[in-house]
């Protein structure tokens, strides 16, 4: 009987106790520092906090939705959709031992592919869409395969490859746009057509004409396919063990050099699927002369999520409300929407330091055994 | 009584363990004081105490009666402490006199270090003591004996009275651990106290006067050494009776398994680790010890075997089949079993759970996978039972990460894992390597079960006993080359010892 | 513990439901940026709740951001009103358009878009927002076919940039050493064109009204308003070519070019720049003497219409459903009052040719085509390697 009815108190010890437990919890407790910072300093210019984080969600997804204008809400999915494919672009590379931080270069290139196709290309809807998701994905990969050939061969940091790999990306995306797809204006593609827009009437009908679109399902899709190749296939035991440690790896007799490049490639086609949902769900074009900033923002949301695919979907989520509901609190009060960038940043600070924050458990934890300890033999002693 | 040290109901907590529970350590002017206990018993914990590198939670340090406080290591050589570390801290470009000195430098004028008055103090010392040291030698250029008397210099210059040696042993030869025994009694004859931490009963029976034995942090008692047979040390380090000898069928070789010709291979960095080994055979139920002192060539020796490293030139037959271009999966898949010698490098993703662990050389294959998919629940069982023969012992059962599994149940893991895929050849390298003497009984059994089932056993050890003890033939390997081989009958701690030092072949 | 939840949850959106309905705070805001003495003051001008989006640049872009907002500043700044600005989150439709709904929930009555980039949101935020009245800059709202359809809340305002670009194209001519005079554009948008073009005009006018024999040597585009140290390098090619003055219209590549003439000038050269958009005299200064390498400035008065039509709301004299076009004659476009690096000779001359412009006896060309036309017309003959 007793055993049943633990308190709240010896759960929270026993829950705590175990240490992958402390882990996945810090995420939750660095968000709530990182919101917390932020009311702190909401406070500090003189503003209501409150009415700051209520104003963001606002903005971020409730407004209209009462009255059934679900434009926000879908404006909010279509963002955390995009940053949901670099985010686990960049986790996948994190499982398997890779810093991939050029996810904005593969992503510009898979987009660039996905508007090229949808201009010169005459296909039916369904087909015209099959078409521009796997060339993203082809590009993408692409794009990550030179990185991934000099890390495997070479042992040259991705770290740098990649990053240098976005440069490359902006030009070369620059150049070839104005060759064959220039625009009205010469900094920018011209549209692809509507065959291939992963707009879908049902969907943006159905959230007031906003930005979501056929994306999101994929995104959903491919979640759990990574999800699955990560944990439930030879092929993802292998990739996560070269990527915690290849040495032990080697000894086992799996190939190192050809599991990076593998490594490399998928990560890079995740990054292209989302150059596939951003350029032909969102933008409908290419921008030139700018590398999309969602590969750097993938960096945090994969770090928050703990580079598991679910947990990226969640950061992505968490992301996407911070971020269209910044701009809602900017225009409202007179916060600057930069708060919520401190916020998000403060946020990755903390999740960077979720060592810092599991110690802090440990030692709770330990503190309150002690104290339990003390009550128990006070009472042996009465 | 006469304490020079007395280390009095120490106390000392770590995050998740205590290290010291109520320890004391009493020390006689002038003796040679074992401190004995198994990995993870507080000894280093205890002498980091000591030299001032960790502040004790509770209890009193006094020194010649006085008490004190030893805030740091600087304090200790004030007391006139001295400590020579497992793991030297020599700068290796320098030469031995610029170490010695290091942080005590005499000075001329102008700031200049005047080296040739510290070189023939330092010459003086190793003359009194005979340690024979040149003061003007490279310290890269001398052997690792040299390195630890460097060691041993550094605290006489710095007119230590009470020297602590952490695991003096472990990197010598048997030749050399006598001389540096000899040297020991020198120094208590002088008057001058030392602590010696160890886990090796035959030097404390040895060298050692009294010994103070600790187990899993508490203080278990202090002996003297004259009137406490081997065994009763081992009962008090361990808690319970232990068996020195292990027991094994007659030896009944079978086939050739293995059998090594003309072994070539260069070491561009490291000369002395370049291999040349000219024949090696090993057959079915035998275990082949291979003996030889730390970085001679044995670690590479067996990565060019397991496949971790490629080979110049040579054979390599295995059951009749050269397999010396075959990858590390072939190797494997023919039935070659290798507990590697780092456990943490080789032998295990600490990432990854106790399951995905014991599954690492077999994953690819049915059962354990079928068309690309793991078969998570053959995983599962697998893993349990793998678990429950070989008594791996872990938090969460198969589930636990191995990273938070203490050191002897990640290797009963691995021998679990390389011994159960029933191999025709089992590498075990260094098996035991800081393990506490249950979990040394248990692999040492495990070996020879695997012998008296019929498989070849290729065991490298650096430490004798456990080769006399367990092969029923003995190669010695220096500098990459095999300099002699004596059957376990034959073999002795002396005749292995000279040919480990390079000395003359015997038995060939 | 799940009821408590619950309650929560509608504790959260009882509060979420109640905090709508937007409060702005009408307050009288400071100026100390140029220009704003000499606007006019609209005599029965109300409170007004102005809103503005940015580009791809920032609020102090030191041109077109900077220009509007200055422009809303100092409407402010005489007639308490409510002004923000945000910062879209992204460069593309979804993202205006959410910048632009974010202002319209929050109350602002007038949303002021500068760049040709907001076509298309604001051609769909004048249907979406009716009673919005909205002011697009450099640029026309369309559905994405490119043909114009301002409805009639809404004005697209254009600038005559090729006229003052023609008015630095003569002041160049004039001014110039060695014959040979550069532009150098940030990236090819509409606005930097005209300027070029008329620049080049300008130059051609000059030769053949004055007899003089100057060439525009070097003429080019660097793809971006943000690489201060391409800038840099490229002026530092063009003054090594023996090139005396470049024309910058590139934001902050114009910065780079800017900073290369300071260092040759301090180095004992002579060499110029000619500003864009806003007067970029201190900008262009260098040394302690409080001289500038800025020559002169083309700047066009987006802050001129922001403020104007700032008013116009106020005033409830709006009109919509047009395109106007600040130009010369309404002082949209022109040259600073004050050029104290312009020869007297010059400035005459520039007067001279300000005033032709406005009796339409002088027409800078507005497209390729057309110069082409008028450089051929004044026998200007285009070296080899350029082209416009």
């Amino acid at each position: 009987m007793e055993n049943k009815h633990k308190s709240a108190r010896e759960r929270f010890i026993h829950y705590f106790s175990d240490e992958s437990n402390r882990r996945k919890l810090a995420p939750y407790i660095s968000i709530l520092f990182g919101l917390l910072a932020g009311l702190i300093l909401m406070l500090l210019i003189g503003q209501d906090p409150i009415k700051g984080y209520i104003n963001i969600l606002n903005g971020s997804i409730f407004k209209g939705l009462f009255e059934g204008n679900f434009r926000r809400l879908g404006g909010t999915l279509a963002i955390a959709t995009v940053l949901t494919f670099t985010g686990l672009s960049v986790a996948f590379a994190f499982k398997t031992g890779l810093f991939n931080i050029g996810v904005g270069g593969q992503m510009l290139f898979g987009g660039f592919i996905v508007v090229l196709l949808g201009n010169v290309l005459t296909l039916p809807k369904p087909v015209h869409l099959l078409v521009i998701v796997l060339a993203a994905a082809i590009g993408g990969a692409l794009w990550a395969l030179v990185p991934g050939i000099l890390k495997a061969r070479y042992r040259i940091s991705e770290v740098v490859t990649t990053i240098m790999m976005n440069y490359v990306a902006m030009w070369t995306v620059s150049y070839f746009v104005r060759r064959w797809i220039p625009g009205h204006y010469e900094t920018e593609s011209s549209m692809i057509k509507e065959s291939a827009s992963l707009k879908f009437e049902l969907l943006t009908d159905l959230f007031s004409g906003s930005a979501i679109n056929l994306s999101i399902i994929l995104a959903g899709l491919v979640v759990v396919f990574i999800w699955y190749i990560l944990e439930k296939t030879t092929f993802g035991y292998e990739l996560k063990a070269v990527g915690f440690n290849p040495d032990a790896s080697k000894y086992a007799g799996m190939k190192v050099n050809r599991n990076i490049l593998y490594s490399m490639i998928i990560s890079g086609a995740i990054a292209g699927l989302a150059g596939a949902s951003y350029y032909a769900g969102y933008t409908n074009h290419v921008k030139l002369g700018v590398v999309p900033n969602f590969g750097f923002d993938g960096i945090a949301v994969a770090l928050l999520g703990l580079n598991s695919p679910f947990g990226v979907v969640l950061s992505a989520l968490l992301f996407g409300v911070l971020r269209t509901g910044g701009e809602y609190l900017n225009a409202m009060t007179s916060i600057p929407k930069e708060l919520v960038d401190i916020i998000v940043g403060l946020i990755i600070y903390f999740a960077a330091a979720t060592l810092l924050i599991q110690f802090m458990l440990t030692k709770l934890i330990k503190k309150m055994k002690k104290n339990d300890e003390k009550h128990i033999e006070e009472k042996v002693v009465e | 009584m006469d304490y020079v040290i007395e280390m009095l109901n120490i106390t000392k907590d770590f995050p998740g363990i205590r290290a010291n529970d109520n320890v004391t350590l009493q020390v006689k002017k002038g003796e040679i004081h074992a401190l004995l206990g198994e990995n993870g018993a507080g000894k280093s914990t205890l002498m980091s105490i000591l030299f001032g590198l960790y502040q004790p939670d509770s209890g009193v340090i006094k020194i010649k009666g006085q008490e004190v406080k030893i805030t740091d290591p600087n304090v200790a050589n004030e007391y006139k402490i001295g400590m020579v570390h497992q793991h030297f801290k020599l700068v290796h470009n320098f030469s031995v006199t610029e170490n010695i000195i290091l942080g005590l430098e005499p000075k001329k004028t102008f700031g200049r270090v005047d080296i040739t008055y510290a070189a023939k103090k330092v010459q003086d010392l190793s003359n009194k003591y005979s340690l024979k040291v040149n003061p003007y030698d490279l310290i890269h250029d001398i052997s690792v004996g040299m390195q630890q008397r460097v060691e041993i210099l550094k605290m006489l210059y710095r007119d230590a009275e009470i020297l602590i040696f952490d695991e003096p042993t472990a990197v010598l030869t048997p030749q050399e651990i006598d001389e540096l025994m000899e040297i020991m009694r020198n120094f208590v004859n002088e008057g001058k106290s030392i602590i010696i931490i160890t886990h090796k009963l035959k030097e404390i029976k040895k060298v050692a006067d009294r010994c103070t034995v600790l187990r899993k942090g508490k203080y278990i008692d202090t002996v003297d050494v004259k009137n406490t047979s081997e065994e009763e040390l081992a009962r008090l380090m361990v808690g319970r009776d232990v068996i020195f000898k292990v027991d094994k069928a007659p030896f009944k070789p079978g086939k050739m398994v293995l059998e090594i010709n003309n072994l070539k291979r260069t070491d561009k960095v490291n000369l002395s680790k370049s291999l040349d080994v000219e024949h090696l055979e090993l057959r079915e139920g035998e275990i082949l010890g291979l003996a030889g002192i730390e970085g001679n060539g044995q670690t590479e020796f067996i990565q060019v075997l397991t496949g971790l490293k490629e080979l110049e030139s040579g054979e390599i037959l295995f059951l009749g089949q050269d397999i010396s271009n075959l990858s590390i999966r072939e190797k494997s898949a023919l039935g070659i079993a290798h507990i590697p010698e780092d456990r943490h490098k080789h032998g295990l993703i600490l990432d990854f759970t106790l399951e995905d662990n014991i599954a690492l050389q077999e994953y690819y294959k049915s059962p354990f996978s079928n068309n690309g998919i793991l078969d998570r629940g053959y995983m599962k069982q697998y893993a349990k039972d793998i678990i429950k023969r070989f008594d791996v012992r872990s938090g969460k059962g198969e589930l636990t990460l191995t990273r938070s599994m203490s050191g002897g149940n990640q290797q009963k893991a691995i021998v679990g894992r390389e011994v159960a895929r029933n191999p025709k050849l089992l590498i075990a390298v260094q098996p035991t390597r800081g393990l506490d003497v249950g979990a040394i009984e248990f692999i040492h059994s495990e070996l020879i079960k695997a012998r008296d089932e019929g498989r070849a056993v290729l065991l490298v050890s650096l430490e004798l006993d456990e080769l006399l003890n367990l092969s029923d033939q003995i190669a010695v390997m220096y500098e990459g080359k095999i300099v002699g081989s004596l059957s376990s009958e034959d073999a002795d701690e002396n005749k292995i010892g000279l040919l480990m030092s390079g000395g003359n072949n015997v038995g060939k | 513990m799940r009821k408590l939840f619950a309650l929560f949850s509608v504790f959260v959106l009882f509060t979420v439901l109640t905090a709508c309905g937007p409060k702005l705070d009408y307050d009288k805001g400071t100026f100390t940026g140029p220009y704003c003495d000499d606007l006019d003051v609209f005599a029965d001008a109300k409170k007004a709740a102005i809103g503005m989006v940015t580009d791809s640049g920032t609020i102090d872009d030191k041109s077109f951001n900077q220009g509007t907002w200055e422009g809303i500043q100092c409407y402010n700044a005489k007639h308490t009103s409510a002004v923000k600005y945000l910062q879209p989150s992204g460069e593309t439709k979804e993202d205006y358009i959410n910048a632009i709904d974010n202002l319209v929930d929050a109350g602002y009555k007038m949303i002021v878009a500068p760049g040709f980039k907001f076509e298309n949101a604001i051609f769909e935020a004048q249907t979406t927002h009716e009673d919005i009245k909205f002011i697009i800059i450099d640029g026309a709202p369309h559905s994405g076919n490119y043909v114009p359809d301002i409805k009639s809340n809404t004005v697209s305002v254009m600038f005559a940039e090729e006229q003052v670009g023609f008015l630095a194209g003569v002041a160049a001519a004039l001014q110039t050493e060695t014959g040979k005079v550069a532009f150098v554009g940030g990236m090819e948008i509409p606005a930097v064109q005209k300027f070029g073009w008329g620049y080049v005009a300008g130059v051609a006018y000059a030769n053949d009204t004055y007899d003089l024999n100057v060439v525009v040597t070097d003429y080019l585009y660097q793809g971006t308003f943000t690489e201060v140290t391409a800038g840099q390098t490229i002026a530092a090619g063009m003054y090594d070519e023996g090139i005396d003055i470049i024309f910058a219209a590139a934001g902050g590549v114009g910065v780079g070019v800017i900073n290369e003439a300071k260092t040759r000038t301090e180095a004992g050269e002579e060499v110029w720049v000619i500003g864009v958009d806003s007067d970029q005299y201190d900008a262009g200064k260098y040394g302690t003497a409080g001289k500038s390498v800025i020559l002169t400035s083309a700047m066009k008065r987006v802050d001129l219409a922001a403020y104007n039509y700032s008013g116009a709301l106020a005033t409830n004299s709006f009109v919509g459903g047009k395109q106007v076009t600040y130009d010369i004659k309404n002082d949209g476009v022109g040259l600073p009052a004050n050029n104290p690096n312009l020869a007297a000779d010059t400035l005459t001359k520039v007067d001279t040719v300000v005033a032709a412009m406005k009796a339409d006896t002088i027409v800078a060309p507005n497209t390729k085509e057309k110069l082409t036309t008028y450089l051929t017309s004044k026998g200007y003959v285009t070296p080899g390697t350029i082209t416009y």
